[in-house]
Formats: structure tokens, C-alpha cells, sequence
């Protein structure tokens, strides 16, 4: 799931923070330019590792703050293809289910990679939402977000930005991972595990 | 902003959560106080009800050693360590081809369950204890000697697993 990426950056420090430690402040601007931020191709940044090198301290003409190179290694969360990880219900509609892991949102799977045979109830009283249900044995399961659903990644994908978004669109979600639901047999036996211990 | 290594070591659950410790993370009330930024906060919270939270670095070595006999690829190795498959069930996802693989399933389980303590709330196995779900109570670890210790490097990094 995490992976350690090492980048180099060059950035100016604001003139205010000169008078804390050079590697304090060199690790508090990384930390406001990177984390809780997609990289494409790399994934979202968690947390600045450590700095392997600070290097320049250089004043530019014109300008009145310090500029360095710095290298540095960042924990990115980037699951790999094939990875099963355990995520929380979010939202379930019509198209699939949508699913959370407290620090990251975009995780869907659409319908046509639920196990066979599932069914949707819409909710009578919201429109586009509803519950799913696999039936496997001859008794229904219902994924209703109280137990942990797993499920491994097929891809990662990273949009790029739009240009201009509907209004009605829902924010722009720069990494998306889309997902299987595991074989029957696992998924029959992960949620009659999580039935026994309700 | 150029990107050196996009891969510069796998890191397991257990080592991102051992990080964000050293930090000064933790479940209690002191988090206003700690170097730790809301969003890391977040994944040590999702991290904590993981099997990650129980390990030691001991373990996960001891557990690597032992699981060499079994040829399973790095990956594999990584996912089992960080989802703890209490049975069979739980490993035929993981390992790709387990049928064809291993005679024997329950053998790689056996080396889970003993090497590898469990999440906070999942049963030892599938009859076992149900422990009341209850949001913020961890139960105790196996035995005493399987309690996360203290790094002894303090908050210094630590080097990643490959370069």
C-alpha cells in the first residue's frame, strides 16, 4: 500500500522563517507543498520520510529569500494492481459502490465487477441510492456498511484536471482506484465471519 | 519538482504506522500537542485498526525468514503481513494460484497465526471469542513480548527497505 518515492525540489523559503532551524522549516515547507496531495503516477503523499540533502541557500538578485534544492524521500500510498485491502462503505448506488479509507475516498467498484449474482434495492426514499445484495448459497448478503469490505485493486487511474466542471458535478477526484470484489467464496465467508461476530 | 526513484522501497502497514508513532502519534488526547498533521492522523487512525497495530519489527522478520520455504512472491509476502489472513480462506485471494501451488494451505495459515499477532478485533478463528465491537477499545496482545517496543533509533529515520 505504501510505497517511499524519492523526489528533489526547488523552492524558495519565506524570509519570516529564517531564524528557525535550516532543517525544520526545509521539512515544514515540504510538508505544506505535498502532503494530503496527489503526484500522478507516484500517489498520495502521506508523509515526508526524511531529507536525504540540502543543498544552495542561494539569494537571487531581486529577490529577498533564500532558494534550496532539497532531496527528500515522501510515503505515498499506492496500492498495487492485485493488492486486497480492507475499506468502509461509503456511498452505494445504482452504479456501484463507492468505498473510504478514512485518509482516501475514490475507491468505486462498478457494477460489473460484483460477484454473480447481486442484486440492487433503490431506496424509496432517496433517489440514486440503495443497497446491494449478493446471494450466494441461497442466503442474501447484504452490503449495508456495517462490516469492512475487501477488495482488490484492478487500477489506478489519475485524471487530469478539467478545465471547466457542470456544477453539479462532484469534486474533482485526482487519483481514482477502481476495484474487484474478491471470489465468491472469500466474500461468502469475509461477511458471514463479520455476521458470527455481530 | 523531478522525481528521482518513484520506487524507493516498499514499506509495510506496520513501518508507516511505526513512523507516524515516533512522530508522536497517538489515540489519546495529546494529539494537539504532536508534530502530526491532520491527514497523517487519518491514515494512523485507519492504521490502527489494522493487524498493524499489534506488530513488532521482530515479527515481521521472524515471519520472512520463515516464509521463504514457501516461494511466495514479495507482494504476496507484503499482502499477507498486512492482512493477516487468519485461514485459508483469507489466503487464496492473496497468493495467485494457491491450489496448484501448495499441498498444503493450512501450513502458511499456521505460520500466520502463530508468527503474526491478531488485529484488535478479529477472532483467533472462525468458532473463536467474538469481542464486543466496541469503537475504541483494543484488547491485549497475545503475550507480553509481542507489544510494540520502542524504537530504539527514537525519531530518527530509518533506512527503507531497498534503495
Amino acid at each position: 500500500m505504501f510505497y517511499l518515492s524519492r523526489l528533489e525540489h526547488t523552492f524558495r523559503v519565506p524570509p519570516s522563517l529564517l531564524s528557525l532551524p535550516c532543517e525544520e522549516v526545509v521539512k515544514g515547507e515540504l510538508e505544506k507543498l505535498f502532503l494530503d496531495k496527489v503526484i500522478a503516477k507516484l500517489g498520495l503523499c502521506v508523509s515526508v520520510y526524511d531529507i536525504r540533502s540540502i543543498k544552495g541557500g542561494f539569494i537571487f538578485p531581486s529577490d529577498g529569500a533564500p532558494t534550496y534544492t532539497v532531496v527528500f524521500r515522501l510515503i505515498m500510498f499506492r496500492p498495487f494492481e492485485g493488492e486486497i485491502i480492507a475499506a468502509k462503505l461509503k456511498e452505494s448506488n445504482s452504479t456501484g459502490l463507492r468505498l473510504s479509507l478514512g485518509f482516501f475516498d475514490d475507491i468505486y467498484i462498478p457494477v460489473e465487477l460484483f460477484p454473480i449474482p447481486s442484486s440492487f434495492k433503490p431506496d424509496p426514499n432517496k433517489k440514486d441510492k440503495g443497497t446491494w445484495e449478493w446471494e450466494f448459497g441461497g442466503d442474501p448478503f447484504i452490503v449495508d456498511g456495517i462490516d469492512e469490505i475487501l477488495f482488490r485493486v484492478r487500477s489506478i487511474s489519475y485524471p487530469s484536471i478539467p478545465l471547466e466542471q457542470p456544477e453539479q458535478a462532484k469534486p474533482f477526484a485526482p487519483m481514482r482506484i477502481t476495484n474487484a470484489v474478491t471470489t465468491m467464496r472469500y466474500v461468502c465467508v469475509c461477511l458471514c465471519l463479520s455476521a458470527y461476530q455481530n | 519538482m523531478k522525481i528521482l526513484a518513484a520506487n524507493a522501497g516498499t514499506l509495510t502497514n506496520f513501518e508507516v504506522l511505526d513512523f507516524l508513532r515516533s512522530k508522536g502519534a497517538a489515540k489519546d488526547s495529546t494529539r494537539v500537542l504532536a508534530n502530526v498533521v491532520p491527514s497523517e492522523y487519518k491514515v494512523y487512525d485507519y492504521l490502527v485498526k489494522t493487524a498493524a497495530c499489534n506488530q513488532t519489527k521482530e515479527n515481521i522478520k521472524e515471519f520472512s525468514e520463515r516464509c521463504k520455504k514457501f516461494d511466495l512472491a514479495k507482494a504476496e509476502v507484503l499482502n499477507i503481513i498486512n492482512m493477516r489472513p487468519s485461514s485459508a480462506v483469507g489466503v487464496y485471494p492473496i497468493v495467485e494460484q494457491c491450489a496448484d501451488r501448495f499441498e498444503d494451505v493450512e501450513e502458511l495459515v499456521e505460520l500466520v497465526t502463530t508468527m503474526l499477532p491478531p488485529p484488535p478485533t478479529q477472532p483467533e478463528s472462525e468458532g473463536g471469542n467474538t469481542q464486543p465491537e466496541s469503537e475504541g477499545e483494543k484488547t491485549q496482545p497475545e503475550s507480553e513480548g509481542e507489544k510494540t517496543q520502542a524504537d530504539s533509533e527514537g525519531g530518527k529515520p530509518k533506512e527503507g527497505t531497498d534503495e
